[in-house]
């Protein structure tokens, strides 16, 4: 059987429900809201942050620096509700529905079956980030115009770092959106993982969502400062190292290879729960 | 076609299936009876696979469903009492999502068999559009696609209209004397499975209580409609022939002679003024089964 036509199917699933565009439509409206703040109050934020690290300020108050900062600010809070509310609906929804009856009468097994949910919300998570890469840079060129370098400074990161060519600032903010789309993948998997269980969508996004906000907000108190790097939150927001003058790739790949470690296991334990349930009809 | 052996489930310390055997012959309708949580739709989630029995085993076409489920599920198609498609996908679109899942789509196949079942017209409608019959013929066709050997049926005629059920049993019995398909019908409709099935189970709180022809089922003992006076000698004699009263109706083992119970009757002192032999209704013998 053809793995491919079967993922097809699933991502059409996924792609033609219509509240699959919320998040979309929503990310729109808030990269739109973020623009406009950008260009009233940004710019003398951006001006001051430069002349103090005596950079020249004017190459740099660009649609690219304006886009980082909108999927800086827009993903992790926001794109995480819409992660985890797709995610968590992807098993959880069809069991609820019903759907899930016709799909396992089928001659699939029920691994196969949840492997082809699991990429199907992946894709979506990564393109999701990506549209609102383009999304948010598109808008930032009809507000400021074209050209200009890449300014990106994250204190908390220790990350201050010039592009004044627009060609090396373009490819590492493209670079910097596939790695937020990885980082981002962690919040998809834990709503799949809540999703496996006997629970309604909803309760699986909100468990989803509670794992991931009370890890950031511990890793955020100053006296778990030395502990930051066993927070998951930590780890997700080094897809900004992309973005530094020197990446530090052992890092940058060991936070990874822990990333998708912790989906690994996500995805197996949510496969065992699902494979030992009962599913009436 | 399909053998169920042993099939043992309990949830939440109920016992829902205690030992539950049949089998389901090629080109046989085969009727699974019972009350609401007698144990048939567990009976039917084992066979698919949905439920992991606690003991038990079902094969089908020779293949274990619980050690092979891919083998043992690729030429079967199951419909469920209320079937539940994608809504916001057209039927076309969820047929092939669904058959995709089975193996490759031919558009041919399921253009023909989207025909027979009558949706040619509003296939490519939304399923939240259709109607509840329009679902049954949609969830048909899906169960046909690509065709099988074995058909499972969960209360499939529920909620249809009586046109609509006339359909789909001609439908069924079309595609037996076709393609020699099997088919298991799980229903508490009695006429349904009269009409439909060649052999019937009775499951009573997760046991079977009978197996066998409707033939059989209705045949199993001799009924009498007696009217004799006075009314105590009359149930003495029933009694003395193994025989009991139900609403003016006897019931005797079979092969119990009628003169001799007549003449019994009138030796006893009784005026016997009827003594007609009745056929029981197939709710008669369910009830009798599920109730006793």
């Amino acid at each position: 059987m053809n793995f491919t036509s079967q993922l097809g199917g699933e991502l059409r699933k996924l792609f033609s429900r219509q509240r699959t565009y919320i998040g979309y439509l929503v990310f729109l409206v808030f990269e739109a809201l973020l623009l406009t703040l950008w260009v009233k109050v940004g710019r003398e934020k951006i001006v001051e942050v430069a002349e103090r690290n005596m950079i020249p300020a004017d190459q740099l108050y660009s649609s690219l620096t304006s886009t980082y900062w909108i999927m800086g600010f827009s993903m992790f809070l926001i794109g995480s509700i819409f992660f985890a509310l797709v995610a968590g609906d992807i098993v959880a929804k069809e069991t609820e529905d019903g759907n899930l009856r016709m799909v396992l009468c089928r001659p699939i097994s029920r691994l196969r079956v949840l492997l082809l949910k699991y990429i199907a919300v992946i894709i979506y998570t990564i393109s999701f980030v990506i549209f609102v890469g383009i999304s948010g840079y598109l808008m930032s060129l009809v507000a400021m115009g074209a050209g200009g370098g890449l300014f990106v400074w994250n204190p908390d990161m220790f990350i201050l770092a010039v592009y004044p060519e627009w060609g090396e600032a373009f490819r590492r903010m493209a670079l910097g959106a596939v790695f937020m789309g990885l980082s981002m993948c962690v919040v998809t998997s834990l709503a799949f993982f809540f999703s496996c269980f006997k629970m309604k969508p909803a309760a699986a996004s909100v468990m989803a969502l509670s794992v991931f906000f009370i890890d950031f907000v511990l890793q955020n108190i100053p006296f778990l400062s030395d502990y930051r790097d066993r927070f998951v939150t930590f780890r997700m927001s080094n897809w900004v190292y992309t973005l530094a003058e020197e990446i530090p790739w052992v890092r940058l790949t060991e936070s990874y290879v822990i990333l998708s470690g912790l989906c690994l296991t996500l995805f197996t334990l949510g496969w065992m729960a699902f494979q030992s349930r009962d599913f009436k009809t | 076609m399909l053998v169920a052996r042993n099939l043992q489930k309990t949830f939440k310390g109920k016992p829902a299936l205690k030992g539950v055997s049949f089998e389901v012959k090629k080109g046989e309708i085969y009727g699974l009876l019972g009350h609401n949580g007698a144990g048939k739709s567990t009976s039917l989630g084992i066979i698919l696979g949905m439920i992991r029995p606690d003991g038990g085993e079902v094969e089908i076409g020779g293949e274990s469903v619980q050690q092979n489920q891919g083998k043992a599920l690729a030429k079967v198609g199951a419909i469920f009492e209320s079937p539940a498609f994608y809504e916001y996908m057209s039927g076309w679109e969820n047929l092939k999502v669904l058959v995709g899942l089975s193996g490759p789509f031919h558009e041919k196949e399921a253009r023909e068999v989207v025909a027979r079942v009558g949706l040619a017209e509003r296939i490519h409608s939304k399923v939240g559009a259709y109607s509840h019959g329009m679902r049954q013929r949609l969830a048909l066709a899906q169960s046909l696609l690509p065709e099988p050997d074995l058909l499972l049926l969960d209360e499939p005629t529920d909620g249809l209209d009586p046109e609509g059920i006339k359909w789909f049993r001609d439908f069924i019995l079309d595609l037996r004397k076709e393609r020699g398909m099997s088919v298991l019908f799980n229903s508490h409709l009695l006429a349904e499975v009269e009409q439909m099935c060649d052999r019937v189970a009775i499951l009573k709180q997760g046991e079977r209580v009978f197996e066998g022809s409707i033939e059989t089922l209705r045949d199993d003992r001799l009924g009498l409609r007696i009217s004799a006076e006075p009314r105590e000698v009359l149930e003495k004699v029933v009694l003395a022939y193994g025989g009991e009263s139900k609403e003016g109706r006897h019931f005797f083992p079979l092969g119990t002679e009628v003169p001799s119970l007549v003449h019994d009757l009138v030796v006893s002192g009784a005026q016997v003024s009827e003594c007609t032999p009745i056929r029981r209704s197939l709710e008669d013998v369910y009830l009798e089964h599920t109730l006793s």
